[in-house]
């Protein structure tokens, strides 16, 4: 099992960590200052500036306009279209609507005309389908047709949902990955460059006993740090873990075990620190944006998402989540834990296939 | 007694010019060391004393011929080999932010011993030192804590690469005193070196090495009277340095 001198310089390992306040309070700074930002806007898109031009005088144009202000999506201006032109193209507008004079129900179709500000592409999908919606709604008032369908949204999981709970899990995954990847392979790099690997294969320690000392120091690290950003949340932002902790914090061992070899495995492919950085940057950065740690995987591009799934921050970030926010129990077989179970299995082939002793000691 | 028998050894790496080549750099050394002795591998730099000190400590594969050190053979028992020796590398850099006390602990518990840190600080007179950094040490400070840290598993042979490279001379002094004192308890040390003068003082018996071979090996003295008793460059008599220079040649080594 766990020998005497692994488990001093663990030890030793977790003293290193400590004494450096600084690295300790940024690794903490990224997760708590995006919880902070996201915690307060509640995930909700903020309202779109809508310029509103009323050119019609007729009972249907009015009607229109009080339910295009009415619409908490929008923050409406009324007036004239050439001085919100110059408001849109100053940027205080994100677009304005025309109601033509011709807008009238009784005189068929009337075209309404939208000005965009071209750089504002992601909103002009939610502008339009709103206005499509209160132009049809109106459409039907107007001609007094009841409509056939009518939706109305219940939430299956009957539970409040808010973005910061949906958020949580993945910036946890997020700074896991962060915390071993540093932790095994730019140690490991750092430690072969000023030839104190050497000085440990000096004495009688075998390879595996320096990385069980590792893994071990970072778990305790990792667990640590994670637990001072759980309780902050729950204690701060009311963030309700769904499953239990016993799920969530094995979820987090096995994400750091696969995290660990990986890092095993760059540090050792790497040669120099110049080059772990961006080795490392090259692994963490792709899975920032694809792994789904700020929006689902669900509403990437269908073609991407195959691959983004199956990235090991994604299926990490999916685990936890399933744990915080569907209660799933960790022992659900699912596409999650087979995924783990890959990676793990993957990432430990890797890792002892590439950790070159020799290599690494010289 | 011959604590450390060296036999026919090598050691081959791809030439640095067509990694598809290679060449020894320990070409088939053969020496022994009796227990007690102080004992000094000279050459000039490449010679390959440093490739055949790791080979000895188990830092490097053995690619052809066989070490032993006190009766254990170095190829298949390591580790054994590993609990006898004491290493000093030239490059002696530590952890960050772990003072000299909890560094020589760390090392003590590698072997499974517990040290008093004072106590191995006060042999190489640092024992002021114990709460400092290993990088706010002076560079002689520094080579005695690394013999601080190769003497945590009491060994019977002490490996010095390089000790007093970089140093002033009161710091050479002080450290030449140091390793009197150890062999004088008993200690056989084993060390490299390209300075003349340290092995001609320090050394009972030198090998002197170049291009992977051990081209003269005799007491100080010896080697004198047979390669510089008419001195070629000292006029009034020769030492060490011009046994050196007729045996390894004139031209610079990089």
């Amino acid at each position: 099992m766990i020998t005497n001198s692994q488990l001093h310089l663990a030890k030793v390992f977790l003293l290193i960590f400590f004494r450096d306040r600084q690295s300790i309070l940024f690794s903490l700074f990224f997760p708590l200052i995006f919880m902070g930002a996201f915690s307060f806007s509640g995930g909700e898109p903020d309202p779109v500036n809508l310029g509103l031009v009323n050119n019609a005088d007729s009972s249907a144009s009015k009607n229109f306009s009080e339910l295009v202000i009415a619409d908490p999506l929008f923050n409406v201006t009324l007036g004239k279209e050439d001085a919100l032109k110059e408001q849109l193209i100053l940027g205080d507008q994100t677009a304005i609507l025309v109601i033509p004079k011709n807008f009238n129900s009784n005189e068929g179709s009337s075209e309404l005309k939208l000005l965009l500000d071209a750089s504002q592409v992601r909103q002009q999908g939610v502008i339009k389908e709103v206005l499509n919606s209160s132009l049809l709604a109106i459409e039907n008032e107007l001609r007094g047709i009841k409509p056939m369908f009518t939706l109305k949204i219940e939430d299956v999981k009957a539970r409040p949902q808010r973005y910061i709970d949906f958020l949580l899990p993945g910036l946890l995954a997020f700074m896991l990955m962060n915390l071993c990847l540093a932790g095994s392979g730019f140690n490991v790099v750092e430690y072969r460059r000023r030839g104190i690997l050497k000085r440990l294969f000096v004495t009688p320690i075998l390879p595996k006993d320096f990385i069980i000392s590792i893994v071990l120091a970072r778990m305790v690290i990792v667990l640590m740090q994670i637990s001072v950003v759980l309780g902050l949340a729950t204690v701060l932002l009311d963030i309700n873990i769904v499953g239990s902790f016993l799920s969530l914090y094995t979820m987090i061992i096995l994400g750091a075990f696969i995290f660990l070899c990986i890092g095993f495995c760059l540090g050792s492919v790497a040669k120099t620190q110049e080059a772990i950085r961006p080795i490392v940057g090259l692994i963490t950065f792709p899975q920032l944006i694809l792994s789904g740690v700020f929006f689902p995987i669900s509403s990437m591009p269908d073609l991407l998402q195959p691959f983004a799934s199956a990235l090991p921050l994604s299926v990490i970030v999916t685990g936890l989540r399933d744990v915080a926010n569907d209660g799933v129990s960790l022992f659900a077989f699912n596409s999650t834990a087979l995924g783990i179970g890959c990676w793990m299995i993957l990432s430990f082939i890797l890792a002892t296939r590439y950790f070159v002793w020799k290599e690494v000691a010289n | 007694m011959n604590i450390i028998q060296v036999n026919q050894l090598i050691k081959t790496y791809p030439k640095p010019e067509n990694k598809k080549e290679t060449f020894n750099a320990v070409d088939g050394i053969s020496f022994n060391i009796e227990e007690g002795e102080i004992y000094g591998i000279l050459g000039p730099n490449g010679a390959g004393k440093t490739s055949t000190l790791e080979m000895l400590e188990g830092l490097n594969d053995i690619d052809g011929g066989n070490a032993s050190i006190g009766g254990l053979d170095v190829a298949s028992d390591p580790f054994k080999v590993k609990k006898i020796i004491g290493v000093q590398l030239q490059a002696n850099e530590y952890f960050d932010r772990i003072n000299l006390g909890e560094l020589l602990i760390l090392f003590g518990k590698l072997y499974s011993h517990d040290v008093d840190p004072l106590d191995l600080l006060k042999k190489v007179d640092l024992v002021d030192k114990s709460n400092a950094k290993p990088d706010e040490l002076s560079g002689g400070q520094k080579q005695r804590f690394s013999i601080a840290c190769a003497l945590v598993n009491d060994p019977k042979v002490l490996f010095l690469d390089e000790p007093t490279t970089g140093l002033d001379p009161q710091a050479k002094r002080n450290l030449w005193n140091l390793i009197r004192e150890l062999n004088t308890a008993g200690m056989t040390i084993v060390l490299t070196t390209h300075n003349m003068e340290e092995a001609e003082n320090l050394c009972d018996r030198i090998a002197i090495m170049d291009k992977g071979k051990v081209i003269a090996e005799d007491t100080p003295e010896s080697l004198i009277m047979k390669y510089a008793s008419k001195p070629p460059i000292a006029p009034l008599h020769g030492n060490i340095e011009d046994v050196f220079l007729v045996l390894t040649g004139h031209e610079l080594r990089d």
